[in-house]
């Protein structure tokens, strides 16, 4: 603060006209760059294999920045429910502190204790941030593309990196992946604290896994594959998203994601008031930063997975529809699909600033006596609803699911009473005056 | 205590909708979101702090604030530090390190030879305030607190006397209570000889 | 067993004691300055005053008298019936602590005795929170009264403990009450000063802050301190004793009371003898000859490196006889190198210091006969100077001054084998009898003459265990560091034959290892050394170690 060459630096990035101006101008070069190479790539944008590579590699640059921009965003919903600002030293609007943040993970001391298991140690963080981002491999961003200069017949190309027939299936096993490196970085630290974040990622992870693969076996049974992008474009086609269909299927799994992703309320792996930091008390620099980014990774894939499935992928009503497969539909799906994803996210933030965090018992209850339950019971009612034919018969679907709800609220009703109570429902104390 | 002196309260009961949890979880969100958007109270309560402090706000108690300790210093410009212990036996954080000699001044009896206090580990709670018998620790409204090294937080009594120095003009220094701690025989004739001659 | 009644609840107390100390010894919190069990009735502080049951001279009934009786003075007898829970006796004690807090200076914060101070205690108790005196308070100048003890006369509350105590128990009579009314002080004679060789009771006595120790003067405030048990070694006797310490050390050391030694008192050789644990040359970690010099060396080493030249010598050693000094033909050769050759090695000595403990000396013992079950056991330099000193009421300071030596003899003679004293010893080795020797010190004090050191310079492979640098450094061949005895756990045996244990204060420093726990390693005893299980093994073979004395703890204020 004292040094005024470092203060001015400070105000000029303070300015919003120099930050956004900075921007546009980056945005404005990178647009003018690829205009200028753009004899050099055409032919890679025909092929679906290669241009699959570059959806990949575009995808990857934006989600790597994504998750950098998330942690700024979340300090701000949090700076904002408390009633504050967040960051906002760095950069007008603190829109420099994802940079800021990775200088100082950067330059951190990468600290390896001398008793921890080193090879596991240094392959846990890489495995937990490589397993989140595995996930956006299926990911059916922009539904499908014909370019210009193709040939009218010919087969529109699809925006996912693998239009993988098992479809969600590889999610689901990709996604069970990330507990691999909670789980060997509580391992290898040989730290009590670690070691118990890691084992109650083990056993939280596996508790979810089931109410996650019954919400998404509802869908199955609704739409009748596993590939993402027909389930998008079923619900296109209609114009009547899943969410619609089954909401209880979307709770369980939006709840199972919160889980799976290590988020609050679900957050008992890393608690730090029991735990020191979790699993990655032993972690600092650019290790504890991977752990960062594959958390939010995490949630990005997630929220991309329950827009797929729930919400219509990148269709909304009144914009282009499947069947139309031109570059500038192909963007406004892309942007629409991003803007759900994005609103997601904000859930999914607001949620860990709003709840607190489970206890261990209330966490298994929840998943085994209330989730998997329900989700078995939705499963029953998709399949009879299969099996009639009525699957994507709205008011059947929510017939079934309100018929659900009832029986839900019948049984919490006639269960054993609950030891919580709330202060201010209690009964008005009759004090008698003692003699 | 008799029987009818219990009072039994019945445990009021969730309805089964709050059971299901998801009503109170939109209860929650409603709050968080209403803080959220609610720009008034933010700029209300928010100082942003190096551009804006609270002496300009004047909102800084200097009277009772738990910043930097200080010592303070009697009339005469001595330590007022009888080194009792007082403070480091109240110290929950145990901050306070003491070493306690024979004043060279006649007129007193216990000073601190030396007297550190860890600023780091300190916890600002005042008990030394409190504990002090002759309010000569005080904790001052100086709280940016920033060194290079840990030690240079470890402050000694001359540094605790130089802060008294800087911040008697915004907090002078209470009364102390007037008691004989530092008063004991006439000035000058401190330790007699066995049977030297003394008043009648 | 008479049977008195206070405040309702019968006692059955001792005969021949005041009711007072009756009432203290069941547990009651009487007020009282003046009274200790130890010294003669004097009844001045006027706060110990009861209620008490008397023939009403009209009815003949027993009644409570109208008057109130001094209950230090008053003897217990059978059926007495007492009160001190009663107005008028509470009120009694409020007037007098409201007089005793006339010219007392409110300096608590500056006081030494703040904590354990009686009028504190009282004041708190009984006292008035606030003083009607406006005139000023009398002011005293505090006064030099001896080597050891200052008096702050203002602080004074006169009960005369201290004057009774130089005439009763020291017999100096150095200490008087000079002046009268409000100029009444306690002072010593011109030319005079309090330094009898058991000055230093005068402190502990004092129910105030009035006389108080140089040495601890404004170091610690008493509630930082915690205390240890303890036995003084300063002389044979085997005075019990409070070690009181904290983090930064020991602070001071104070009588704990024993019925068979030394009752309330000690003396000054106890009371002070604790400096040289804290002395900066102690030796902090063992040391091994290499060469010229000793290097240091790592403890986990020296097991290894004692027990095979300690066996080597063993093993070829004939049984000790006149002519085992002869063999010393060859050169000797250090660490047991050449104990290979066979021939030309002497017996193996252990010099039992009577600054061990009974524990560690039965286990170094035990561990020379294990090792050679010849070796010749030595009872160490026991120091005496002067004679013993007896005061008026049977207080006495031993000539010898260290702790053990009874219990070393003990062990040695139930023992056996061949054993020596150390002038012998001393006068074996000049001959050249010994080619090793374990020889222990723990001395506070320099014990090593130069014809020690020259006798044990001829002992080739030479291991010294001792506190302090010595003349010996050079002889050595390996040089242990010792523990002081507040940094170990153990038992004395005093001149009387009574065993007392005491506890450990500090840890040892840093670098050193307890003397008892380092024996034991050698033994190669698994685990950590702990005085009472080596005690019970002991207490198998010789019944005197079956039963240790520790006396009891008096009540707080009990006296």
């Amino acid at each position: 603060m004292t040094d005024p060459t470092i203060k001015r630096i400070e105000t000029v990035l303070r300015k919003p006209a120099v930050i956004f101006g900075a921007g546009a101008a980056i945005l404005l070069l990178v647009t003018a760059l690829l205009a200028l190479a753009f004899p050099l790539y055409k032919p890679l944008l025909s092929s679906q294999f290669s241009f699959s590579m570059i959806v990949l590699a575009v995808m990857l640059v934006l989600i790597l920045s994504a998750t950098a921009l998330c942690i700024l965003f979340e300090r701000k919903i949090a700076g904002f429910t408390q009633d504050r600002y967040g960051p906002n030293r760095v950069g007008f609007w603190g829109l420099l502190q994802p940079v800021a943040d990775g200088l100082k993970f950067l330059l951190k001391e990468d600290i390896i204790p001398r008793h921890v298991d080193k090879p596991l140690f240094l392959l846990a963080p890489a495995l937990a941030l490589a397993a989140s981002l595995l996930g956006f491999a299926i990911i059916p961003w922009a539904g499908q593309v014909r370019w210009p200069w193709m040939p009218p017949d010919a087969p529109p190309l699809s925006t996912q990196v693998a239009n993988l027939n098992v479809g969600f299936l590889y999610l689901l096993a990709v996604g069970s992946l990330s507990v691999y490196g909670v789980v060997l970085a509580g391992y290898a630290s040989n730290n009590k604290y670690a070691f118990y974040g890691g084992m109650r990622a083990a056993a939280q992870m596996i508790s979810y896994e089931l109410p996650l693969g019954l919400g998404l076996l509802v869908v199955l049974l609704v739409s009748g594959t596993l590939q993402l992008d027909q389930i998008v474009q079923q619900q296109a086609a209609t114009g009547v998203w899943n969410i619609f269909l089954h909401p209880i299927a979307f709770f369980l799994v939006l709840v199972s994601a919160l889980a799976e992703a290590n988020r609050a309320p679900f957050d008992l792996p890393e608690a730090e008031q029991e735990l020191v930091g979790g699993y990655h008390t032993e972690y600092s620099a650019m290790k504890f930063a991977m752990f960062f980014l594959g958390e939010y990774a995490h949630m990005i894939t997630s929220s991309a997975l329950i827009v797929a499935l729930f919400f219509g992928g990148w269709h909304f009503w009144g914009l282009p529809g499947p069947e139309n497969v031109t570059w500038w539909a192909m963007l406004i799906k892309l942007a629409v699909y991003l803007t759900k994803v994005a609103l997601f996210i904000a859930l999914f933030m607001l949620v860990r600033w709003t709840l607190p965090r489970f206890r261990f018992d209330q966490l298994m209850r929840v998943a085994w006596q209330s989730l998997v339950p329900i989700g078995v019971a939705l499963l029953a009612a998709t399949a009879a609803l299969t099996y009639l034919g009525w699957q994507r018969n709205v008011w059947a679907s929510l017939a079934a699911n309100l018929l659900l709800l009832a029986v839900l609220l019948r049984s919490a009703a006639r269960s054993k009473r609950p030891v919580t109570a709330r202060q201010e429902d209690l009964p008005e104390i009759d004090v008698r005056p003692t003699t | 205590m008799r029987d009818d002196d219990i009072i039994v309260l019945k445990e009021p009961e969730l309805t089964p909708a709050e059971r299901l949890y998801l009503p109170q979880i939109l209860d929650g969100l409603k709050t968080t979101l209403r803080h959220m958007f609610d720009l008034q109270r933010r700029h209300a309560v928010v100082h942003q702090y190096p551009e804006q402090t609270r002496e300009d706000t004047g909102e800084l108690r200097t009277a009772n604030y738990h910043g930097v300790h200080r010592l303070n210093k009697d009339p005469d410009g001595r330590v007022a530090c009888v080194a009792c212990f007082m403070c480091s036996t109240a110290c929950p954080a145990h901050c306070i390190h003491i070493e306690a000699g024979e004043s060279p001044w006649p007129d007193r009896e216990k000073y601190p030879v030396q007297f550190d206090i860890d600023e780091l580990r300190c916890i600002y709670c005042g008990l030394c305030e409190e504990a002090c018998p002759v309010d000569a620790i005080e904790l001052t409204p100086l709280y940016e607190l920033v060194s290079c090294t840990r030690e240079e937080l470890i402050l000694d009594k001359e540094k605790l006397l130089q802060i008294y120095e800087e911040t008697k003009g915004i907090k002078p220094r209470r009364n102390p209570p007037v008691t004989d701690y530092g008063l004991t025989g006439t000035q000058g004739l401190d330790v007699a000889e066995p049977n030297m001659k003394r008043k009648v | 067993m008479p049977k008195i009644i206070i405040d309702g609840h019968t006692i059955e107390c001792r005969s021949g004691i005041p009711v007072l100390q009756a009432a203290l010894e069941a547990g009651l919190a009487v007020p009282h300055y003046c009274y200790h069990p130890g010294l003669s009735v004097v009844a001045s502080c006027r706060l110990c005053l009861m209620e008490m049951k008397m023939p009403n001279p009209k009815t003949g009934q027993m009644d409570w008298a109208p008057k109130l009786f001094p209950s230090c003075q008053t003897p217990v007898r059978d059926g007495l019936e007492v009160r001190f829970r009663s107005d008028p006796v509470r009120e009694n004690q409020q007037h007098v602590m409201e007089y005793y807090l006339l010219n007392h200076p409110l300096d608590c914060p500056v006081c030494d005795k703040a904590g354990e101070c009686y009028l504190q205690d009282y004041t708190e108790a009984n006292g008035p929170a606030t003083s009607r005196m406006v005139e000023d308070k009398t002011k005293n100048p505090k006064k030099d009264i001896g080597p050891h003890t200052l008096l702050y006369q203002d602080r004074c509350v006169l009960c005369s403990r201290c004057v009774r105590f130089c005439d009763e128990i020291a017999g100096t009579g150095e200490l008087a009450v000079v002046g009268r009314g409000s100029r009444c002080e306690i002072d010593v004679l011109p030319g005079q000063p309090l330094e009898n060789p058991l000055q230093g009771n005068v402190v502990d006595l004092c129910p105030v802050g009035a006389l108080l120790d140089k040495g601890f003067l404004f170091k610690q405030r008493v509630w930082l301190l915690r205390s240890a048990r303890s036995v003084s070694p300063a002389d044979s006797r085997g005075q019990t004793i409070w070690i009181d310490y904290n983090e930064a050390g020991i602070h001071r050391i104070r009588p704990r009371y024993n019925e068979k030694i030394n009752e309330w008192w000690i003396s000054d050789e106890a009371r002070f003898g604790w400096k040289h644990v804290h002395r900066p040359d102690r030796l902090r970690q063992p040391r091994i000859r290499q060469g010229v010099a000793l290097q240091p060396a790592r403890w986990e080493e020296l097991p290894g490196l004692l027990r095979a030249p300690f066996a080597g010598v063993a093993a070829c050693a004939s049984p000790a006889g006149p002519g085992g000094g002869a063999r010393l033909a060859q050169p000797p050769s250090l660490l047991g190198r050449g104990q290979g050759e066979g021939q030309g090695i002497g017996p193996l000595a252990a010099v039992l210091s009577p600054m061990l403990t009974c524990e560690e000396a039965w286990l170094l013992a035990k561990l020379a006969r294990s090792l050679a079950p010849q070796a010749t056991l030595v009872l160490g330099h026991v120091p005496v100077s002067g004679h013993d000193q007896t005061y008026p009421n049977g207080f006495t300071i031993k000539a010898e001054k260290c702790p053990n030596r009874r219990g070393v003899e003990t062990i040695l003679q139930h023992l056996g084998g061949p054993t020596a004293s150390f002038q012998e010893f001393l006068a074996q080795a000049v001959e050249g009898r010994f080619r090793a020797a374990y020889v222990t010190g723990g001395y506070p004090d320099a014990w090593v003459t130069d014809p020690v050191a020259a006798a044990l310079a001829r002992i080739p492979f030479l291991v010294v265990h001792d506190l302090f640098p010595s003349a010996l450094d050079g002889a050595a061949a390996v040089q242990i560091p010792g523990a002081a005895w507040t940094e170990r756990e153990g038992t004395f045996m005093n001149c009387d034959g009574l065993l007392q244990p005491f506890e450990r204060a500090l840890p040892p420093l840093e670098g050193v290892k307890a003397d008892g726990q380092f024996f034991y390693e050698l033994l190669g005893q698994p685990g950590l050394f702990r005085a009472q299980t080596v005690r019970e093994t002991m207490a198998a073979e010789l019944p005197q170690f079956s039963e240790v004395f520790i006396p009891r703890d008096l009540p707080k204020r009990a006296h």
